[in-house]
């Protein structure tokens, strides 16, 4: 329990950081801080996107249904806005919900599939899900052309008291306040999943189900957990950037884009571990946002290339690199070295160091 | 429901199914000897349709004779990638191999979109593009005719190639077993580069019809890779075989339910994930 307790107490001091991070930005830099601040947003909203991939992937389901996780959560406050006069902050918990039951329904139904096929049935969900938005009626999910989603902060503008860019500013400010929360809901889930028993017994159905079974775990239950946990905080995700991005399309909300980022930036940055995919995703951020300059069209480019290179020559990750570089300095035992042969899928099966 | 429209439906579906067979069959190859999921099989087929818009806005090249030069310039594309990083993969997990090929596809689709852009592409002022006849009420354009019949000769080919050539036998041993074949002095790893750079240079050829019959864009891809899934599937993991009865099975599901169901352009594609998904769903039930 120690572990769990300094974990959580670094998770805490992780988000009074983030607490502070606008107002330092914006002594800093000034008015170039509001661009800042969503170059951080956008890290912020990447970290929660491969973590909550990497909790599923976890126990060995390497879903292409992210997207389609997301893309529930968005649609829920898009309809729930459209048809009623809820409360504004209702949609996203509702959100969340709304994922965590459908990936209910999917995980059941896909628990017998391995590999391969559970990621192409899974991608032909998302897929089928897509067209199923896209075909309800428009009066309900806004047919193609989507719907139109209320802004979570509108600042007004005071003449006198603030400079205009500060309207910019304070919009930032609250989305980048409310995917900190969100980053430590989901920071928390990990840890909690990794400080106890359920680690061992994720780690054992991703390894070999049946002798999972034999062990006491239940197989269908481990995969089921993970499932919901992981489409809940993606519904969350969706939830919030709907309202940060103003409308959802079927599109757009369920793109591929969002699943090829949820499972690169954790693959990057190190799979089955709460670090890796947050440090991925500030890294692919940055690279992300400078491509992006370079080049209208195509930027993502940079993602595949990152994930060749990643299987290829780094199957551990930036955390299973750092680790390695620590044990080569501490002398310590040589353990499998993850050549090109070993595998970011069964990499994790070792001990963290 | 107008049934009026149900002869022409079915003749365009047979007409569509010739195209993903060829797709298809190239996919089922690299699963079947390499055993490799290419998730990045679609992109060949886009690669191939814009080598072709590339080949006539340049050089004014007819379709029919950038087959000549799409066909080498894939197995060239298919050789170097298998070389770079496929060989690498062939022992690793079944999930490092198909996020691998993902990346490639990836890369693939994004190297088009900065070439090319993200507009759609066509091959116009091409002189048989809007030539056709009439049957029975039922028009048949003579572009699709075209690729069906050069589709369905290359898919024989290939099947003739596999029955009765020493290549063609030498990739069933391998894809039986690897080791066994091995043992008996083949060269497993040249056959897997033959048989990748045949599946990528299949794909492109498909690429180049589908250039003149659609306008495509870069990301048209995926949508393919995951068709030749969705008929790869139905046929059954690795099966060669049954490729061609598969494809007629998805092209007529579609073009059915494209024509007959009111609206149902926008259907298409759910009638092939919805395909995929409940053939996988159910055999992995029926196994239990």
């Amino acid at each position: 329990m120690r572990g769990l307790t300094r974990d959580l107490v670094a998770t805490a001091a992780f988000a009074v950081l983030l607490v502070f991070l606008p107002s330092v930005l914006r002594e800093v830099f000034g008015r170039a801080s509001v661009s800042y601040l969503s170059l951080a947003t956008n890290a912020l909203v990447l970290a929660v996107l491969a973590l909550s991939w990497d909790m599923l992937a976890r126990t060995g389901q390497l879903s292409l249904a992210h997207a389609a996780f997301t893309g529930a959560g968005a649609y829920t406050v898009a309809v729930l806005f459209k048809l009623t006069g809820a409360p504004l902050w209702l949609g996203i918990p509702l959100g969340g919900l709304v994922a965590a039951v459908l990936a209910l329904g999917l995980g059941s139904v896909t628990l017998r599939l391995f590999g391969i096929y559970f990621a192409i049935a899974t991608l032909a969900f998302t897929e089928v899900l897509k067209a199923a938005v896209q075909r309800l009626p428009t009066a309900v999910a806004g047919g193609a052309a989507g719907i139109n989603v209320p802004a979570l902060f509108r600042p007004t503008f005071v003449a006198g008291s603030m400079e205009r860019w500060e309207v910019a500013f304070l919009r930032n400010q609250g989305y980048f306040w409310v995917y900190a929360g969100l980053l430590v809901v989901a920071v928390v889930i990990s840890v909690l999943i990794q400080r106890s028993r359920l680690r061992a017994a994720f780690t054992a159905v991703r390894t070999n189900e049946q002798v999972a079974g034999v062990m006491g775990v239940n197989p269908a239950r481990m995969k089921l957990l993970a499932f919901v946990l992981s489409s809940f905080v993606a519904g969350l995700l969706g939830a919030v950037e709907a309202h940060r991005l103003g409308s959802v399309s079927p599109d757009g909300a369920f793109s591929v884009h969002t699943t090829v980022l949820a499972l690169v930036t954790p693959i990057f940055g190190g799979l089955y571990t709460t670090l890796g995919p947050i440090l991925g995703a500030t890294v692919l951020a940055g690279i992300e946002e400078t491509l992006k300059r370079t080049f209208s069209e195509g930027y993502l480019i940079g993602y595949g290339i990152v994930l060749v290179a990643s299987i290829l020559f780094m199957p551990r990750g930036l955390v299973g690199l750092a680790s390695k570089l620590v044990k080569r300095g501490g002398a310590s035992t040589s353990g499998r070295v993850g050549g090109a042969s070993g595998g970011a899928a069964d990499a994790a099966a070792e001990e963290r160091a | 429901m107008d049934l009026s429209l149900l002869p022409q439906a079915i003749v365009s579906g047979v007409l569509a199914s010739g195209l993903y067979a060829l797709v298809s069959v190239g996919l089922a190859l690299a699963i079947g000897v390499i055993g490799i999921v290419n998730f990045a099989h679609g992109e060949f087929f886009m690669v191939g349709a814009f080598l072709a818009y590339q080949l006539f806005v340049s050089f004014g090249f007819d379709p029919l004779l950038s087959l000549l030069f799409v066909a080498p310039a894939l197995a060239v594309i298919g050789a170097l990638i298998y070389l770079s990083s496929i060989r690498f993969v062939l022992r690793a997990p079944e999930l490092n191999q198909m996020l691998l090929t993902f990346g490639i596809g990836i890369i693939l689709q994004n190297l088009a979109l900065l070439i090319w852009g993200g507009d759609p592409r066509t091959i116009a002022n091409v002189p048989y593009r809007s030539l056709g006849f009439q049957v029975a009420g039922v028009s048949i354009g003579a572009v699709p005719l075209g690729s069906f019949v050069i589709s369905l000769l290359l898919v024989a080919g290939l099947y003739w190639m596999l029955a009765s050539t020493p290549l063609g036998r030498a990739m069933r041993a391998v894809a039986q077993n690897r080791i066994g074949a091995g043992l008996v002095g083949l060269e497993v790893d040249r056959v897997y580069l033959v048989a990748f750079a045949l599946s990528a240079l299949l794909a492109g050829l498909g690429g180049v019809m589908i250039g003149v019959i659609q306008s495509p864009t870069p990301t048209v891809g995926l949508g393919f890779t995951l068709k030749a899934f969705a008929i790869v599937v139905l046929a059954g993991l690795g099966n060669i075989r049954g490729i061609v009865g598969a494809a007629l099975t998805v092209a007529l599901a579609e073009s059915l339910v494209a024509t007959l169901v009111p609206n149902g352009d926008a259907l298409r594609n759910m009638v092939f994930f919805a395909i995929i998904f409940v053939v996988l769903v159910w055999r992995s039930r029926r196994v239990a």
